[in-house]
């Protein structure tokens, strides 16, 4: 029983630490804590619903095309309102990806038919897997895959492609970037389209597990404690804080008393911002 | 306060003397209602349906003429569940003088919110679909109410499944606000009378995703009967955890998972779930006489297939009407309250509840129907529980 807990406990994790990935994705390259990521995870389950049921897709082929659309969807809002408040005080950015979120969430709560049903998205996954006394569920084992893919592909940007060294020069330091001959405005771009895409990841793995509705985004609420543990500037970190936070929120479900649960989570972000100030992953300089 | 409210409004109430045309809402060819529903909040996946009831049940009427010659108009709005914005509404439909009583408005907190404003205007509160002790106890005047409290409900299937499957070790999943509160009293109050108590019981929060570590609280504590204080989601979240870790304990699920899309969108897991019936789901699949001939008219008219919601907004709305014919053609509100205050219905062909109305009690029906998933669907399996 505690390994059957544990690994749902590390699949969910899976998905508070994409999300969170995409808040620390946001937050290095533009310094701004959004508070649009759930809602964009929801928008991005819902973009796959509509193309499946409404267009008629395959699903296959719907995953891929709903988080470029996300892809897509960020580079808008970055474009059309972010951009504007690339200098003035990091509360601006952050109100309004506030206020993004509930524009987002009331754009989609305007169609009848997301609101007035529930919606499921199915992937063409094995049901059960029994893996010796281990029952796996075939969506959390493809949330396991999945992150794991999305993590290596993240890597392998940052590292061997020229956009994602460009965005790790400018989130290091945008004056000495912008010297060398990299936009700092298309490098804003690129992050908050990322951080959208990612949140589109996200949505569409949770939505088997859960069921689309305009609710989902609440899920944030879990994946920013997740990226304040892992240190809010690191990537690895972000998914490590989003396992602890599912395994310890899965745990404490089974073995502490009733209610405790709901309170491990942001007790153990104090704890580690008590004894680690930076997070688990955060490394030296504070600016 | 209340209470001297209350006096207040009797004493209006018999002071007011016949002004037919001083009768907000209410003029020679017709009277005016209004409701206030969720259409674009998070309810807003019950509040369209029974709007489309409602209005459906109105329209019927005023192609028979009307009740008493009077056509029945209706004004909905939307509140997204949001009190802030029902009450708003409420206060522009009371300030413009123009609407007879309120009929079926949904949440509880749009019903906490707006129920003063309205009865304190001296209009009727009717039916709203708020399982809520306030809509109809203490006894006012003009709050009258069709939707006992869940822990009626609960207690009363929580007993009828014990004593007949004879489960020794009852566990409860509950959402951990008011809605899971009042249901755990009613399963706590309903095994208490056969002389049992939870042996487990565990929470969760709106939004949950996973339901991993409850239900292995829950089977670690070896429940024999799983009693489900969830909605539609989560009753599915947990029968498929629970099935998927190979556990095959019996569930019971409120009123509130009683729809459709449970077994829609749980498939197999929830097959052989216990649910709480208070108006039966209209599947068009075996459906007969006046209920086929009606699911076809609600099919042409809306372009879908009604559910549970569609049913209970037409019987809340056949209701009104019932009060209405009672209350004669000379209608005020302290006559139509008079009226519903000693209304007995009659059964329609939807298969719901008759109500019975007295002066002491205003709550029209305490009894729900056991109904179980059987071969992808509902099916009734109890009679009424006393």
């Amino acid at each position: 029983m505690f390994a059957q807990v544990l690994l749902s406990g590390i699949a969910n994790g899976c998905v508070y630490g994409l999300v969170a990935l995409s808040f620390v994705l946001v937050f290095k390259a533009t310094e701004t804590v959004s508070f649009m990521q759930g809602e964009l995870l929801m928008v991005g389950a819902f973009a796959a619903v509509l193309l499946v049921e409404g267009a008629g897709w395959p699903v296959l082929l719907a995953l891929p095309v709903a988080v470029l659309a996300l892809f897509a969807l960020g580079a808008l809002l970055e474009a059309v309102v972010l951009r504007r408040a690339l200098g003035r005080p990091h509360l601006t950015a952050v109100l309004l990806t506030f206020g993004l979120g509930l524009a987002l969430r009331g754009g989609v709560t305007m169609v009848p038919a997301a609101t007035h049903q529930l919606h499921r998205l199915d992937l063409p996954l094995p049901g059960v897997i029994a893996i010796g006394p281990l029952q796996v569920a075939g969506a959390h084992l493809a949330v396991l895959v999945a992150t794991g893919l999305a993590c290596a592909a993240l890597a392998a940007f940052f590292r061997f492609t020229r956009a994602g060294v460009a965005l790790r020069a400018c989130s290091e330091d945008p004056r000495v970037a912008a010297l060398m001959g990299i936009s700092p405005s298309r490098m804003h771009t690129l992050a908050w389209a990322l951080g959208a895409a990612l949140a589109g990841v996200a949505g569409v793995l949770l939505a088997p597990l859960t069921l689309v509705h305009p609710g989902m985004g609440l899920i944030a609420l879990k994946a920013f404690p997740a990226a304040v543990i892992g240190g809010l500037s690191s990537l690895p970190g972000a998914i490590a804080g989003g396992v602890l936070v599912g395994v310890i929120e899965a745990l404490s479900g089974l073995y502490l008393p009733e209610g405790a649960k709901e309170l491990a989570v942001y007790g153990l972000m104090l704890l580690v911002l008590l004894m680690f100030p930076q997070g688990l992953g955060g490394r030296g300089a504070t600016r | 306060m209340r209470r001297l409210l209350t006096v207040f409004i009797a004493l209006a109430a018999l002071f007011a003397g016949p002004a037919p045309a001083a009768t907000p809402g209410v003029t020679d060819d017709s009277i005016r209602i209004a409701t206030i529903q969720d259409l674009s909040g998070p309810i807003a996946i019950l509040g369209a349906p029974i709007r489309d009831g409602i209005v459906m049940r109105l329209d019927e009427e005023n192609e028979r003429g009307g009740v008493h010659g009077r056509k029945l108009r209706i004004a909905v709005e939307d509140s997204g569940y949001d009190p802030k914005k029902a009450i708003l509404a409420a206060r522009r439909l009371l300030g413009d003088g123009q609407v007879f009583a309120f009929l079926g408005n949904l949440g509880t907190p749009v019903v906490m919110a707006t129920m003063p404003l309205i009865v304190e205007a001296g209009l009727p509160h009717l039916f709203p679909f708020s399982p809520h002790l306030a809509t109809y106890a203490p006894t006012h005047p003009l709050k009258f109410q069709l939707f006992a409290p869940y822990r009626d409900y609960m207690d009363a299937a929580v007993r009828h499944l014990v004593g007949q499957n004879g489960y020794r070790r009852v566990g409860l999943l509950y959402q951990d606000d008011d809605y899971g509160l009042e249901v755990m009293r009613g399963v706590e109050s309903g095994l208490a009378k056969r002389g049992l108590a939870l042996v487990e019981r565990t929470g969760y929060k709106r939004g949950t995703t996973d339901f991993a570590s409850q239900i292995a609280r829950l089977r670690a504590a070896d429940c024999d009967l799983v009693v489900l204080a969830t909605v539609v989601r989560e009753t599915v979240a947990a029968a498929q955890e629970a099935r998927k870790v190979g556990w095959p304990v019996d569930m019971l699920v409120t009123a509130s998972g009683y729809s459709a899309q449970t077994h829609e969108l749980g498939g197999a897991a929830v097959e052989g779930l216990y649910g709480v019936s208070v108006m039966p789901h209209p599947y068009p699949e075996g459906a007969d006489g006046a209920l086929n001939d009606w699911i076809q008219r609600y099919r042409t008219r809306y372009d879908a297939d009604p559910n549970v919601w569609s049913a209970m907004g037409y019987d809340v709305a056949d209701t009104f009407i019932q009060g209405l014919r009672a209350a004669g053609r000379d209608l005020d509100v302290a006559g139509f309250a008079r009226a519903m205050a000693s209304l007995n219905t009659t059964p329609g062909f939807l298969g719901g509840p008759t109500y019975h109305f007295s002066p002491e009690d205003h709550l029209g029906n305490r009894r729900g129907r056991m109904a179980r998933i059987v071969s992808g669907r509902w099916q009734l399996v109890s009679d009424y529980l006393e």
